[in-house]
């Protein structure tokens, strides 16, 4: 009777340290799995439009970062067209990842922004140099403006930024962009750097939306 | 270790196991619980103010305003904003709150939270980092606070489960300590019973003890019985069941002989007259009926009287021993009462006259008998139912009152007691142990228990006797180192006091209480069994050997004795006395012989007179004998 107690209690011990201690699994940039999930998700297409991105960055590594960047900037420039969440995803407002919107060829502003910002600290940019940028953009010559994100280039904290952007495809400094308006900016040094690997498996933080995109990406291979 | 402890060790490992987990679990989920709520407050707060500091103004004294209004309304142990190179911008922080909170608990269970950042920009330039911490030693405050909670509550069923540990194992305990006594009573061949515990387990045991036990009592029963069937046939009168002439004589001598208040009392010779006329007129049948009756009228005489026997001397004449210095005088009123109950209940006449006669230590049998004989004719000549007391003006007692007796006794007793010995010897020669009959300095001179002990039994001293003699003798043993046999009277054997005061004396001399023996008559022991059993629990321990002497009329309630653990049985001299020659003897002895080993009891011949009946004696299987012809080598 007091072994089998004993059995019992040293099973829910050990069972403790499992929940307790439980490894999560490392995650990394991993080709062969963003293949095969495009793949799943969109076929050969999707697949060829992945192996061009791949290959560009494996063209691109230990380049010059103007280079880079501008490469980058055209890539998904040239080959996803801008839509509106709406009419692609059916919702306001979805930040898909560089998988989902290669695998639709469409996509709005942040998903320019999230592919740019991925594809570039793959490359070897620090995340610390790249920041997300809300802006108020002036399209054309009309009065009207429209929300709208663009990916910052920081040579320094204190510089003025390099904006990576699809309304005007060429790579700018800020100060030649009249048409935005800077209001907040963000990378993930704030929102998922500290404790990003344990906060996977906590519900809590699939409230964010940065964050929800953050773990599609970790499971689609990216990061 | 005891069950107790085993149980108790158990219950303290698996509630200290219980509660470490459980303290480990609430703990820990509580820990990331607060981690994640911190991490997630500490950055959509930071995100929040970062966004409004970037929407104003970036004049100093907004700033700073904004940052203090944040940290004095919200909770926050830090509100930092430093520039794009690192400087101190803004800071506010919180003294840690000290809120009781022991600090090996905080560093135990230490909230890993990181501040959350968020940067501030002014245009497209970066205007300064905002880092924010949130306030969590309420965190701890909380936590320390449930631990206690939960160790009291573990406490509390510790207490709940030690309470429920000792009592089960009390219940388990009782039983099984009875189980336990009762094992040890059977290895020592005390074939006790004791009552079925409620525990399955433990029933079962006592169950099959108990079997035990009773298939010895029957087994003993039966032995005992086909026994007494033999002595019956060899010492008693076939007709009336009474002591046969032989069997009665010889107690007579013995009870003079002896060192017990028997060896003075009052002899009764009575004769029914006419027995043939009275078995011609009524029938054998009838006339034996009338014996019968007559025998137990005598008997419960003796009975009434504190103890005797009854005996058949030739067809018509009776004898009875009544034990004990008696008043003549009130023996003979119980006498005429008794006869004149026979008489109304056989409704015959009956011509029963009779003849009364003391005895004292000293008489011969043949003496006396021929007193009574003398006595019974001149009462024949009187009447039907005459009664004559045989006078003795010759006899001069060594004090004429009660109140001489008993300063004289108590004096003397003062003075001291010694001890006779005469030995027990065993086949091979060795002294078992000395039989040890007191001594009283009386009128100057040392007297035997015979004279006196008649005395100390009337004006009932018994008690303060036997103490004294149990003392001598423990003081005898210390000094000479020999094993020492006394008697302890009946009396003082129902006298609780007693048995208590004799008890201490023993524990303050345990060496010398396992060389003590201590001997009653069986008929007294039998005559209050709850007593010689309270005592026979009360000093056994001690370490002293317990045993009847004179057994024999009474052996078949050896029985009921099985369970005492006596340790040796002294067989009555009438049983062996001409052993050698009589075969009826040596099959009885041989028998209680056997049945006494089979108990582990010593089987003692008493009243051993010639070499030759101790040689057949031994032959029979008795382990010692005593008595005038048996000499310590």
């Amino acid at each position: 009777m007091v072994s089998r107690r004993q059995l019992i209690s040293g099973l829910g011990a050990g069972l403790l340290c499992l929940m307790i201690g439980a490894p999560s699994t490392a995650s990394a940039f991993n080709p062969q799995r963003i293949r095969q999930k495009m793949q799943q998700a969109h076929g050969a297409s999707g697949v060829a439009l992945v192996d061009e991105w791949l290959a560009m960055i494996e063209r691109l590594r230990g380049a010059r970062l103007g280079d880079q960047m501008s490469e980058v900037n055209d890539f998904f420039n040239r080959k996803v067209r801008w839509r509106d969440d709406i009419d692609v995803w059916g919702q306001e407002d979805y930040w898909a990842t560089p998988l989902e919107m290669l695998g639709k060829r469409e996509g709005d502003c942040e998903d320019y922004s999230i592919a740019k910002y991925i594809t570039l600290k793959e490359l070897g940019v620090p995340g610390n140099k790249l920041r997300m940028i809300y802006v108020r953009a002036q399209i054309g010559r009309s009065q009207r403006s429209q929300a709208h994100m663009v990916l910052g280039y920081y040579q320094t904290p204190a510089s003025e930024p390099l904006l990576l952007d699809n309304i005007i495809p060429s790579i700018r400094p800020a100060s030649e962009r009249d048409d935005l308006t800077p209001v907040f900016s963000f990378n993930s040094s704030g929102l998922w750097a500290g404790g990003s690997e344990e906060s996977r498996a906590d519900p809590l933080a699939r409230l964010s939306r940065w964050q929800s995109v953050v773990n599609r990406m970790r499971d689609q291979g990216f990061i | 270790m005891s069950l107790i402890k085993q149980l108790w060790l158990t219950v303290i490992l698996i509630l200290l196991l219980a509660f470490v987990g459980s303290l480990a679990v609430s703990v820990t989920s509580t820990q990331d619980y607060v981690e994640q709520e911190m991490q997630i407050k500490n950055a959509d707060n930071a995100n929040a103010l970062a966004l409004s500091m970037t929407q104003m103004e970036k004049d100093d004294v907004s700033i700073e305003l904004l940052v203090a209004a944040q940290f004095d309304t919200g909770h926050y142990r830090l509100i930092e904003l430093r520039s794009p190179e690192g400087d101190v911008m803004q800071r506010r922080e919180a003294e840690p709150l000290d809120d009781g909170v022991p600090d090996w608990f905080v560093d135990l269970v230490r909230l890993d939270v990181a501040p959350g950042q968020a940067v501030v920009q002014d245009g497209w330039s970066q205007y300064g980092t905002l880092t924010l911490a949130s306030q969590h030693d309420a965190a701890y405050r909380s936590l320390w606070q449930s631990t206690l909670k939960m160790a009291a509550w573990f406490a509390l069923v510790g207490a709940i489960s030690l309470l429920l540990a000792w009592w089960i194992v009390r219940t388990i305990r009782r039983p099984l300590l009875e189980v336990v006594s009762q094992a040890r009573s059977i290895s020592a061949r005390r074939f006790t019973t004791s009552s079925e515990p409620r525990t399955l387990e433990l029933r079962e045991v006592v169950q099959a003890m108990n079997t035990l036990s009773g298939a010895v009592h029957t087994m003993l029963s039966e032995e005992t019985g086909k026994l007494d069937q033999l002595r019956r046939r060899l010492q008693e009168d076939a007709t009336t069941g009474a002591s046969n002439r032989t069997t009665l004589l010889e107690h007579l001598q013995n009870n003079l002989d002896s060192d017990s208040q028997r060896a003075s009392g009052v002899l009764i010779m009575l004769r029914l007259v006419d027995l043939p006329e009275v078995n011609e007129r009524l029938g054998r049948q009838a006339t034996d009926d009338v014996l019968r009756a007559l025998v137990n009228h005598l008997t419960q005489l003796a009975n009434e009287l504190g103890g005797g026997e009854v005996g058949r001397l030739n067809g018509s004449d009776f004898l009875v021993i009544v034990h004990g210095a008696q008043d003549i005088e009130h023996v003979s009123e119980s006498l005429k009462h008794q006869l004149t109950l026979l008489c109304d209940a056989v409704g015959e006449p009956l011509r029963l006259p009779a003849a009364l006669s003391e005895y004292t230590h000293g008489d011969t049998p043949s003496q006396r008998l021929a007193a009574l004989d003398g006595a019974l004719a001149d009462a024949e000549g009187r009447g039907d139912m005459a009664l004559v007391a045989v006078s003795d003006e010759a006899r001069l007692p060594l004090y004429t009152t009660h109140e001489a007796w008993r300063s004289a006794l108590i004096q003397s007793m003062e003075a001291g007691v010694a001890l006779a010995r005469f030995p027990v010897v065993n086949a091979r020669q060795e002294v078992v142990h000395f039989e040890a009959p007191s001594r009283l300095e009386l009128a100057g001179e040392w007297r035997s228990a015979g004279l006196f002990m008649p005395w100390v039994a009337r004006l009932q001293l018994e008690d303060k006797l036997d103490l004294a003699v149990a003392e001598r003798a423990l003081a005898i043993i210390e000094s000479d180192q020999l094993p020492l046999g006394i008697n302890l009277s009946g009396r003082a054997v129902s006298d609780m006091a007693f048995i208590k005061a004799l008890r201490q004396r023993l524990e303050h001399a345990p060496e010398a209480a396992r060389k003590l023996w201590i001997e009653l008559p069986e008929s007294t022991a039998l005559h209050d069994l709850a007593s010689f059993r309270l005592l026979c629990r009360e000093l056994q321990h001690t370490g002293v050997r317990i045993g009847l002497e004179h057994v024999g009329s009474e052996f078949t309630r050896l029985a009921d004795l099985h369970d005492l653990g006596l340790a040796f049985l002294k067989f009555d001299a009438s049983l062996v006395s001409g052993v050698d020659q009589a075969f009826d003897q040596q099959t009885i002895l041989r028998g209680m012989a056997t049945l006494a080993h089979s108990l582990g009891i010593l089987a003692i011949a008493e009243g051993v007179k010639r070499p030759e009946e101790a040689e057949t004696l031994f032959d029979l299987g008795l382990d010692a004998v005593t008595g005038p012809g048996v000499k310590a080598s």
